[in-house]
Parts: structure tokens; C-alpha cells; sequence
């Protein structure tokens, strides 16, 4: 009898538990599906993630701050300086060191170089993880302008101090005073004679 | 069997020559052929059309089936399974087809080559013979045969020795283990499935299963034989339990327990070879959930069937169209319970596959057997005066 009660137990556990689990993937089935479709769209990252760099090229001062923070040496970076601007010839993170510490971006004193959301990096070739953040090579745009202003500027005052002299030497020859022709030449604009290289 | 074709001259031939079991194609056949064609030639035409339709089921069954099985696994787990190739992934298994068709044919060393090469040929070919007795529609068929289940239940069994075939000739113990457990399980859960189904059987008092499902037309499907007795549901579950079982399907997917046997009597087949082994699950699964239909659930009953017979008249094409897509669904619908079980439960052991098979299942089934019979001489006859 009692092998009988089990036997009877048994077979209505099987019936229940089964139609209690259908009850719950039936559920599961009816539900919107949690994942996304990835590389199409995305799941929000959050904001303090640290995916791949970016810089603002624009503030970067060249201090080399952030290459001598990073501890695995990732981060190579050059530029020339004409004066006040500078003409960029380099700046790489390479991601096969790159550890995504973020101890590049603490000590930079423009703030200039952020982590950014970018975490998929795939490629078939080692050399592409070497990731150039210049945006533009060379000399921005406006930085070309404002030292081309600049040079303007100078010339302008040379020739007014030229015409000044030259005014002063009529007067002076006027005068009678025997003086060397030309005033010391003054020294190139800063930049002047690097811009060609 | 067409009632709304008139008679032709080699159509009442091979009416008159094709004692009982007719093709519907052979009858069609004449109608379509120019001229009068010999009787040879239409009955070989018929084969050979015949043959294409259900290679084209199966092939296209178990496209779908996967594709079903794929999106069903996913939502389950809440994903979205394929989306890629196709609106939501539907070429997905005409890239995976492709995919098998270029694999390499590998033969291990040391198999048994013979052997190894016949066994899913002999696996799908007994399938597509038990396809013969699935009623696509009331007028057209591949076989009315008068013991329809019989032959299905007999075919969909000598499957089973295909697989044991794959799993001694690949000479791997992954193989072998698994088609030993194919072969215990299927003698086990035969018994039980046999004994199940003759609950409809006896209400129905045939095997044929055009004639079966003709037995349970009516609007709402009242006449269905589920609701006829209450034995049929316990009869239902227990026939769809020992189909799990039948079908290798999880939890009953002891042959190949990929967790335990790699992929079980398959482990060393791979391309076309494996593939027909996976046709051959899913178009299985189809049948069975087709003779389910049948039996429990009303075949081409539907009211949708209904309203054709009334509107276009019985026998008519639309009839037969709507009881045909009635039929398929009821089929597909059979084919995603045995996914959301699969996606349910975890898989059992095999000391379990044998108590439930061989302590719970044909007991209860007899007890079915018993009850209804019981119920429809006693009962019913009380009950109807």
C-alpha cells in the first residue's frame, strides 16, 4: 500500500514539476529577449568606462605628462613648437600594452586626454592596434591663421618701423650726419624660417 | 478517392489495378498527361512525383524544424536566436545546409565502411517510407494505406536499427554507448506508444488515418477524440511522452547526450551523412506529432476545414487545402510542444529513461487501454441510452 502511495506520488510529481517548469520557460518564452543585437545596437556603457582614448588635439600642450604616467610605456607622442603653436608629427597609444588604467588621463594639466567608450577593438593585424589619436597632422587650421596673422602683424610693424627709420634717416641725412644706411637687421619671426620644414 | 475529378480512362485503370492502396498522384497523373498515356508510365511518373514531394517534405521539415528549434531555444532563454541571415534568420538553415554540403566526408579508419556509409541512408529511407502513410490531405496522399499507424510505428522502428548500424560501424565507444542506449530506450518506450495509441484505436476502429481523422469532423471540435473519454488525455500524454522518447528528443536524448557522449551515435559522422541523421530526427518528430493529430486531436478538423467543406463543397480543392494547412499546423503545433519540453526539462539519467519506460509508462498506458474500454461500453452506452 505504501509502495502504491509512492508509486501514485511519483507519478503526479512528474506531472506537476513538469507542468510547473513549461509554466516558467513558457513564460521566459513570451518575455522580450534581454540581449541586443549587438554590433547593430548596443548596451549603454556606463559613463566612467575605459575604452579606447581620445584626444583634444586642440588643448594638448605636448607636455609628455600622460607618456611618462603610463606604466607600460604605451604612449608616444611628438610635436614641434613654432612659437606659440605646435606642429604635430605624432601621437600613438598602442593597445596591445595599453591596460585601460587610466593613469594617463589623471595627470594631464589640460585635460586633454580622456578614456572614451570604445571597447571592441578586432583586427588581423598586430600593427593596427597601434592607434594614432592625431586628428590632423601638422598644424591646425586656425593655428596656421593665427600665426600667419601674427607674421602679418610683425611686418606690418617692421615696415612702419622701417618707413619710421627710413623718415628719421631723410632727416638725419637732411641734417648732414654721415650714418650706416640700415638699421640692425632684426631677427627672424619665430617660426618663420621652420614653417617650409 | 478524388471525388471532384471525373473519371478518365486510365484513371478508372488504375483505380480498378491498384487494389486498395491508391496514390492520389496516380489519379491525378492522367488528368494532367496529354493523350492516354499507358498505365506503366503513369505509375511510374507517380512514383517518381511521389518520391520528390516527400523528399521535399522531409528536406523542407526539417529546415523548419531547425529554424523553430533555434528561435524557440533562444526566446526560451531569452535571446533571439538567428537574426542575421534572412527577416529574423529564416535562410539560416539553407546557409547551414550549404555549410554540410561542403564539409568534408569523413571516414574514420578502422570503421566498418560498409556499415558506416548505409546507415543514414537506411535511416532516412525508412523515413521516407513511413512518409507515405502521412495524409497530406484528404484527397491527396501518398498511400491510403489501410493500416496507416501500423506501418508508421513499423517503419519509424527500423530507424532505430540504421542507428545502431552507425554506432557499431564507427568503432568509437561514444558511437557505441549510444546507439546501445538507442537501442534500450526504443524497445522500451515501443510498448508503451503502441499501447497508448490503441486508446483512439479502439474509438476509432480503424488504422487508417484519413479515415480517423474523417471520424472527428465537426465545427468546434467537440468530436475530437481528446475530449471523447477521460482516459484519452492520460492517453495523450503518455503517447506524447513515449514519442519524446521515440524521437530521441530531450529529456529522453540519451543517444546522444552531447555532455556525455560527445553527439552519441553521430559522434563521428560529419557533412551530408550527419545531416541525415538530423533530417531524419526532425521529419520524425513531424510524423509522430501528425499521428498525434490525428488521433487525439481531430486530424483536418477545424472549423476553418469545416467552413470550407460547407462553403466550396466537401472534397473540393479548397477543402482539401484547408484541411491539409489545418493538418500542418496541428503538426507544427505538436512539434513546438516536444521544443518547449526539450527547453524545459533537464535531461535524465538512463536507469531513469528505463523505470519511467518500462515501471510508469506501460502500466499506465494499460490501465488507459482498460479504463477507456471500460468507459465506452459501460459509460457511454449508459449515457447515450
Amino acid at each position: 500500500m505504501k509502495a502504491l502511495g509512492r508509486y501514485v506520488s511519483n507519478v503526479v510529481d512528474a506531472v506537476v514539476t513538469t507542468a510547473v517548469g513549461m509554466r516558467i520557460t513558457a513564460r521566459y518564452l513570451l518575455q522580450k529577449p534581454i540581449t541586443v543585437q549587438y554590433p547593430d545596437e548596443r548596451l549603454p556603457v556606463p559613463d566612467r568606462f575605459r575604452g579606447v582614448h581620445y584626444l583634444e588635439q586642440e588643448k594638448c600642450i605636448n607636455c609628455l605628462a600622460c607618456a611618462r604616467a603610463c606604466p607600460v610605456a604605451c604612449i608616444e607622442m611628438d610635436a614641434v613648437r613654432h612659437g606659440k603653436e605646435l606642429e604635430w608629427v605624432k601621437f600613438t597609444i598602442d593597445y596591445q600594452k595599453c591596460m585601460f588604467c587610466e593613469l594617463c588621463v589623471y595627470p594631464c594639466p589640460k585635460d586633454c586626454i580622456h578614456m572614451g567608450t570604445e571597447f571592441a577593438m578586432v583586427s588581423e593585424d598586430r600593427r593596427d592596434f597601434v592607434y594614432d589619436l592625431l586628428s590632423y597632422r601638422g598644424m591646425a587650421r586656425d593655428a596656421k591663421v593665427r600665426m600667419a596673422e601674427a607674421e602679418k602683424a610683425k611686418q606690418a610693424k617692421e615696415a612702419a618701423k622701417k618707413a619710421k627709420a627710413a623718415a628719421g634717416d631723410k632727416a638725419a641725412a637732411a641734417a648732414g650726419a654721415a650714418k650706416p644706411e640700415k638699421p640692425p637687421k632684426p631677427p627672424p619671426a619665430a617660426g618663420a624660417g621652420e614653417e617650409e620644414a | 478517392m478524388i471525388a471532384y475529378l471525373a473519371p478518365l480512362p486510365a484513371a478508372a485503370a488504375i483505380a480498378a489495378s491498384a487494389d486498395g492502396g491508391m496514390n492520389a498522384v496516380a489519379e491525378l497523373l492522367p488528368r494532367l498527361l496529354p493523350g492516354d498515356p499507358p498505365v506503366w508510365a503513369v505509375f511510374v511518373l507517380a512514383a517518381l512525383v511521389s518520391v520528390a514531394i516527400a523528399v521535399a517534405i522531409v528536406a523542407l521539415v526539417a529546415l523548419f524544424g531547425t529554424w523553430l528549434e533555434r528561435k524557440v531555444s533562444g526566446h526560451i532563454q531569452c535571446r533571439f536566436g538567428p537574426m542575421r541571415v534572412g527577416w529574423h534568420g529564416w535562410l539560416q538553415p539553407v546557409a547551414d545546409g550549404v555549410k554540410l554540403l561542403l564539409k568534408e566526408d569523413l571516414i574514420p579508419t578502422g570503421s566498418d565502411r560498409v556499415l558506416f556509409v548505409i546507415a543514414p541512408a537506411l535511416v532516412l529511407g525508412c523515413l521516407f517510407a513511413a512518409m507515405t502513410a502521412y495524409p497530406i490531405a484528404p484527397g491527396f496522399f501518398f498511400a491510403d494505406i489501410e493500416l496507416g499507424i501500423f506501418f508508421i510505428v513499423a517503419m519509424t522502428s527500423v530507424t532505430t536499427i540504421g542507428v545502431i548500424m552507425a554506432g557499431w560501424s564507427s568503432n568509437s565507444k561514444w558511437s557505441l554507448y549510444g546507439a546501445m542506449r538507442e537501442a534500450a530506450q526504443v524497445v522500451a518506450y515501443e510498448v508503451p506508444l503502441g499501447i497508448a495509441l490503441l486508446v483512439p484505436l479502439m474509438v476509432a476502429g480503424s488504422f487508417d488515418l484519413i479515415e480517423v481523422s474523417q471520424r472527428q469532423e465537426g465545427l468546434l471540435g467537440l468530436d475530437w477524440f481528446i475530449f471523447r473519454n477521460p482516459f484519452m488525455l492520460p492517453a495523450f500524454v503518455l503517447f506524447f511522452t513515449a514519442i519524446l522518447a521515440e524521437t530521441k528528443r530531450a529529456p529522453f536524448d540519451l543517444p546522444e547526450t552531447e555532455s556525455e557522449l560527445v553527439a552519441g551515435f553521430m559522434t563521428e559522422y560529419s557533412g551530408l551523412r550527419w545531416a541525415f541523421f538530423f533530417m531524419e530526427e526532425y521529419a520524425a518528430m513531424f510524423l509522430y506529432c501528425i499521428v498525434g493529430a490525428v488521433f487525439f486531436f481531430g486530424g483536418f478538423a477545424s472549423p476553418l476545414t469545416w467552413a470550407a467543406a460547407e462553403v466550396f463543397g466537401t472534397g473540393g480543392i479548397v477543402h482539401n487545402l484547408a484541411a491539409a494547412g489545418t493538418l500542418l499546423l496541428k503538426g507544427f503545433a505538436g512539434v513546438f510542444l516536444m521544443m518547449w519540453v526539450r527547453w524545459t526539462l533537464p535531461r535524465v539519467r538512463i536507469d531513469q529513461v528505463m523505470t519511467m519506460g518500462y515501471k510508469y509508462l506501460t502500466p499506465l498506458s494499460l490501465l488507459c487501454v482498460l479504463g477507456a474500454g471500460v468507459w465506452e461500453v459501460v459509460v457511454a452506452d449508459l449515457w447515450r441510452g
